[in-house]
């Protein structure tokens, strides 16, 4: 099974009881009844066909010695050969049936816990990283499918063993009960293996990603060892994590591969008495020299599965625990409640915040009784230090999170009542880091408007200083941005994703803008970008930048959740208040006063 | 011996020279030298086998004495202890064959490594600055551990499951000569049929791979964008795509399950044993075998299923760890393009830089570059701007010989940089890249990197003058504080201040600084300004930087454009001259 046991419990996991998760499993089973029918069946089947190998050739031993026939002669192999072929077959068709159910049944489970996963609100990504996320609707339900594999296996095998126990018991009830015996020896000493190995496991483990991150280290710093010819120096620090390396992995192998050999030996000693008291048993008439040699064939077959069980429940475990996590996922209470779904056609833009209480965490409230108020067509700016409630306005307009008091109306109408989805489409919202997907820079940016032509976006694309920003793109609008954009710049990719706000071209528009460090050309071509979208759009703007502040019609100062200033850029600066306090703070590097200054105050302060 | 020359920038004395011309032989160079443990191993994996087929020959003579009239009781005793020797030991000759090959797996993937990574040190800065660090962390990781999988267990069971599928060839003569023809024709199908399902499968494991890489790439994206994917309402989309990437790759899990059901060798299994036993039985019949001797040579062939269990995934645990090895080598064997230029130009640097119609592109690609002229007198300041993909990290590269110009010159102190010798020109120009690259050592020891004996005091004022030394007070411990995941994690300006001191320590003449950096508030700009005008100040100093106020007063200001050099000069000739740069210098 994988390891994922590392995965911690998130705040919103439930515990189900077993009886409700497993008919909570069996609502996936369901549909697929017939083949698992079918599939109980030919697993008994198998069992029995090849309990019946040993079976045979015992009983034929017995048999060929009193009767010497070609038909007798014949029929013993005959017969090993139909139970191979029966058995190879029905495991055959067995498999295929199985292989089917578990994908038919990981495919539906996966594609649910995805589908909830979009459902979700942005509360719940911040209790659990997207990559938890991804590796329940991946790994989870992998190992839940592996656990409805190895349920098959493990059935198949003590169904086996179970059948020769019984028939065992019926020749010859003292012998079988030595073999018996070896039962809570093997399944003891598994046991302790089994808590030795994981012990020297996660040890090894733990040394090893020490190990990996060193190398990782001097991997990475190769180049910065050459630009200073620390070569030997370098070299040594890696030697010495592989080394390191070496050792733990040769200690946990000893513990790891003693294992099997230890068990085997065990079996070498029991084959050996059996020989000796079965032998005995046999001289004396007690049981036939086939049930002798039945005996001594089903050692292995009982210790095998017995080996397998001190495994079998930590496995049983994980692959319920994994189905959990995927149905906790599924099953998570949305955090942003709508009351109806009315469709949204067109919308002015005009945003109303009244009374509204607002808390991500209970006892932090971050909004209490926020009162805002913007016209359509407005362009207004937030401003204010970290925490001040600016981007939580931005997230209460996109409806991301849930709010716990007063109203929020668009166009006079309460914003709960809108299909989400409707209303979304006349938003534009480009995030702090922008997010992009692989596929071409066109892709990106008609991701939110699919019906607008390469055409229609090659002209938006040349209304930004001429188009110059395509130019630093290899194949222009074609360019493959990467995974997640990883090939572009951040200017290009702000550009992209400005680009895609004006294609779409949206009534409402939300920046919470970058801090990221950009070239000035492509930062002016931004300020371009940013210029034809407020013009259309009502906007609200964290501004980061200082021409971005400036070009709000608005300036609302905010300071833990309350507004304690408006205005415009001048008139607050010479109010000389908290906006004042902001601009010194973050603003005044940017201004170009600053620019002109920087050297006298550089070479005065030294 | 390996086809390529040798003109690594760094080699270690006295290491193991590996053949390096394909795979096979390169694994199997390194693997003879732990010929000790390949002994232990390949005698512990034979006489395994041999204890095991000694097993039945007991069995047989066990039920010989048994079923004799009168029945010899009095033999019994000594076949069983011999039963419980020979059986019992083998625990012991298993674990010396598989810890032998995991003691052979674990030294060649730590030999591997550390050739791997000898190699990676004598690769020019060129090679490392193309090459991804991603890329070269997998190949150190993932297929070195291949490697040491292909020994434990890969060769180790298909070794081990090999001398079992002799076996009985061996020692079925023993009962009566013509008994050898159901195992051997068994191995022979055996290799057939497992061709044929190992050839089967693999075009399907790369599909399952790829489907499932592809799923989870998307799927990964769109949760991390998946503010995004609400904003432009595009929910069902993605799950139509996700519904359509799982079925892909449902369809692959599915097409591997059926080869993997239609498994052959199980089936030949049941026929080699049906024809044995029926082989043995004739025989039987004609009284040339006794009934032991049947139960033997049937026991003798259930020691076939080892092989045939195995088969299912130990050979593709071999192939697995070919294609790493082959990965591995493929890196190590990439040609170096620039040597270390010994006999070179040595002199103290002063710090003038010259391009001369310099023209630039990487292998087989577009110019980077063209005709590049500029001209820069020692302890200028000067300063590149440009959008990204203009060519400014290019330029700066071609300055340290990170790559080597392809038509032009660059000269330093009036010398061609081809004709110094490489490490007195890097000793000479100290470049701090965009992500600066901080060992999981101490403060101290980042700042003192490339001058390892530097005194404290040394690197205290090396700290004060990059304005680094505020910043390190705070610090729990000081200059003593672990850098990295142990201990504290820098603010890309920060780390860009430890870069500086570093570069104070070294005092090169030409200092080239990559900066991105952007301050969150005004104070912290304050000290970025003040640490690189100190940097700055009595050395030739390249800057690719996006501070307006870096820009504004730097003695040469190089406006690229595609390539090419759109604007040059002061401040006050671009304003004039060039209407990009006016625009960046107007307040909105």
């Amino acid at each position: 099974m994988g390891f994922f046991d590392g995965l911690d419990a998130e705040k919103y996991d439930r515990k189900y009881s077993d009886r409700a998760l497993i008919k909570r499993i069996s609502q996936y089973f369901r549909p697929q009844a017939k083949r698992l029918g079918l599939i109980l069946f030919l697993v008994v089947l198998i069992s029995l066909i090849y309990s019946m190998l040993p079976v045979t050739v015992s009983r034929g031993v017995d048999l060929i010695r009193a009767d010497r026939s070609v038909g007798t002669i014949l029929l013993i192999p005959g017969l090993v050969i139909a139970i191979g072929v029966l058995g190879w077959s029905t495991n055959w068709g067995m498999r295929r049936l199985l292989t089917r159910m578990i994908a038919d049944i990981l495919v539906n489970l996966a594609s649910d816990a995805f589908q909830a996963a979009t459902v979700h609100d942005l509360s719940f990504y911040d209790q659990i990283s997207s990559g938890k996320v991804v590796s329940r609707i991946t790994s989870d339900t992998q190992d839940f499918g592996q656990l409805v594999n190895l349920l098959t296996d493990v059935t198949s095998q003590f169904l086996e063993a179970a059948v020769l126990a019984i028939l065992l018991y019926n020749i010859e009830p003292r012998l079988s009960l030595y073999l018996y015996a070896l039962i809570p020896i093997v399944f003891l000493l598994a046991i302790s293996f089994r808590k030795l190995a994981r012990r020297a496991t996660q040890q090894g483990m733990r040394a090893m990603s020490i190990v990996n991150a060193t190398i990782k280290e001097t991997v990475s710093g190769i180049a910065i060892a050459k630009n200073f010819r620390q070569e030997a120096s370098i070299y040594q620090e890696f030697s010495r994590a592989n080394r390191t390396s070496y050792r733990v992995n040769v200690r946990r192998g000893l513990v790891l591969t003693i294992v099997f050999p230890m068990l085997n030996s065990l079996g070498g000693v029991a084959t050996g008495l059996m020989i000796y008291l079965g032998g005995i048993s046999a001289a004396q008439g007690i049981v036939t020299a086939g049930a002798w040699f039945l005996f001594l064939q089903s050692l292995d077959r009982f210790l095998f599965p017995v080996m397998n069980l001190s495994a079998f429940w930590t496995q049983v475990q994980n692959g319920l625990s994994a189905a959990e996590r995927v149905f906790a996922l599924i099953d998570a209470e949305p955090g942003v409640h709508q009351i109806d779904a009315q469709p949204v056609e067109t919308l002015q833009g005009a945003i109303d915040f009244e009374h509204v209480v607002f808390a991500y965490k209970v006892t932090e409230p971050i909004l209490e009784d926020f009162e805002l108020h913007i016209r359509a067509g407005e362009t207004v700016a937030l401003v204010g230090h970290t925490g001040a409630g600016k981007s939580s306005i931005a997230k209460l307009i996109a409806r991301f999170y849930e709010f716990q008091g007063g109203s929020i109306r668009l166009d006079g109408r309460d914003i709960r009542t809108f299909n989400l989805r409707d209303y979304r489409r006349h938003l534009g919202i480009v995030s702090q880091v922008p997010f992009l997907f692989s596929g071409t820079v066109a892709d990106n940016i008609r991701y939110g408007a699919l019906n607008i032509s390469d055409a229609e976006i090659g002209r938006m694309a040349g209304q930004i200083g001429e188009g110059e920003w395509l130019e630093t793109l290899p194949q222009g609008l074609k360019t493959e941005v990467g995974e997640r954009g990883v090939r572009l710049s951040m200017g290009q990719r702000q550009l992209v994703s400005l680009m895609r706000v004006l294609v779409q071209q949206p009534a409402i528009f939300v920046l919470d803008e970058a801090t990221a460090s950009i070239d000035p050309f492509t930062e002016w071509q931004i300020q371009r970008a940013l210029e034809l979208i407020l013009a259309k759009s009502t906007s609200i703007l964290i501004a980061h930048r200082l021409s971005t502040v400036k070009s709000a019609d608005r300036i609302i100062v905010m300071r833990t959740g309350k507004i304690i200033e408006e205005g415009s850029h001048s008139s607050l600066l010479s109010a000389g208040g908290h906006y004042a306090e902001l601009y010194n703070t973050y603003f005044r590097h940017q201004s170009l006063d600053y620019v002109e200054r920087a050297r006298e105050f550089v070479v005065s302060s030294k | 011996m390996a086809a390529t020359v040798d003109i690594a920038e760094f080699t270690l004395e006295g290491q193991h020279k590996s053949n390096r011309s394909n795979p096979v032989r390169w694994v199997i160079s390194h693997s003879i030298r732990q010929w000790p443990f390949w002994i232990v191993a390949v005698a512990g994996a034979i006489s395994n086998a041999l204890m095991a087929s000694i097993g039945p020959i007991l069995i047989g003579q066990a039920f010989n004495a048994i079923l004799a009239t009168p029945a010899q009781v009095e033999k019994l005793g000594g076949i069983a202890i011999l039963v419980v020797i020979t059986q019992g030991s083998r625990g012991f000759l298993q674990l010396a064959r598989n810890f032998g090959f995991e003691v052979i797996a674990q030294r060649m993937e730590r030999d591997v490594r550390n050739e791997l990574y000898t190699s990676l040190l004598g690769k020019s800065m060129a090679f490392h600055s193309i090459q991804p660090v991603g890329d070269t962390m997998a190949r150190a990781t993932n297929d070195v551990r291949e490697v040491n999988f292909m020994f434990s267990p890969g060769v180790n069971l298909v070794l081990g499951s090999l001398i079992f599928l002799v076996m009985p060839v061996i020692i079925a003569p023993q009962f009566h000569p013509s008994l050898v023809i159901t195992p051997i024709l068994f191995i022979i199908l055996y290799f057939f049929a497992l061709r044929r399902y190992l050839g089967a499968l693999e075009p399907i494991t790369d599909e399952v791979r790829l489907s499932f890489g592809e799923l989870n790439t998307r799927l990964s994206e769109a949760l991390d964008g998946i503010e995004t994917v609400k904003g432009a309402a595009q929910e069902p989309a993605e799950v139509n795509r996700f519904k359509q990437n799982a079925k892909r790759y449902r369809n692959a899990a599915v097409r591997q399950g059926d080869v993997e059901a239609r498994f052959i060798p199980l089936l030949l299994l049941s026929l080699a044993y049906g024809f044995g036993l029926l082989h043995a039985l004739i025989l039987y019949n004609q009284g040339i075998l006794t009934i032991g001797q049947v139960v033997a040579y049937f026991s003798l062939l259930l020691m076939l299923d080892f092989p045939t269990f195995t088969s299912m995934w130990a050979y593709s645990r071999i192939a697995l760890g070919l294609a790493g090895a082959r990965r591995i080598l493929e890196l190590m064997n990439r040609e170096n393009n620039l040597d270390q230029n010994l006999a070179g130009h040595m002199g103290p640097m002063v710090g003038e830089i010259e391009f001369q119609d310099v023209t630039f592109a990487y292998e087989n690609g577009e110019n980077d570059l063209e005709h590049i002229s500029f001209k820069v007198n020692p302890g200028q300041r000067v300063a590149i701007v440009g959008q990204t993909g203009s060519g400014k990290t290019s330029l700066i590269r071609l300055l340290n010989r990170t790559y080597d110009v392809s038509q032009g010159q660059v000269y330093v102190d009036g010398i061609d940089v081809r004709d110094w010798n490489l490490e007195a020109l890097r000793r000479g120009i100290s470049m701090i890249e965009q992500d600066v690259f901080l060992f999981s050592r101490t403060v101290a020891d980042n700042i003192a990197f490339g001058k390892p004996g530097a005194t404290q005091a040394e690197i205290v004022t090396a700290a004060e003058a990059a304005q680094a030394h505020e910043f390190i007070q705070t610090f729990d411990q000081g200059y003593k504080t672990m850098v990295g995941e142990r201990g504290v994690t820098l603010s890309g300006g920060q780390r860009q201040r430890l870069a500086l001191a570093r570069a104070f320590l070294t005092d090169p003449r030409i200092l080239i600084l990559d900066d991105s950096t952007s301050a969150i508030d005004s104070a912290t700009e304050d000290k970025i300004q003040r640490a690189i005008f100190l940097a700055a100040r009595g050395r030739t100093t390249l800057l690719i930087t996006h501070r307006l106020s870096q820009i504004r007063w730097a003695d040469l200001i190089i406006v690229l454009r595609k390539g090419r050099i759109a604007a040059m000069g002061n401040h006050a000739d671009l304003l004039r001259e060039s209407e990009a740069y006016r625009r960046i210098f107007t307040e909105k």
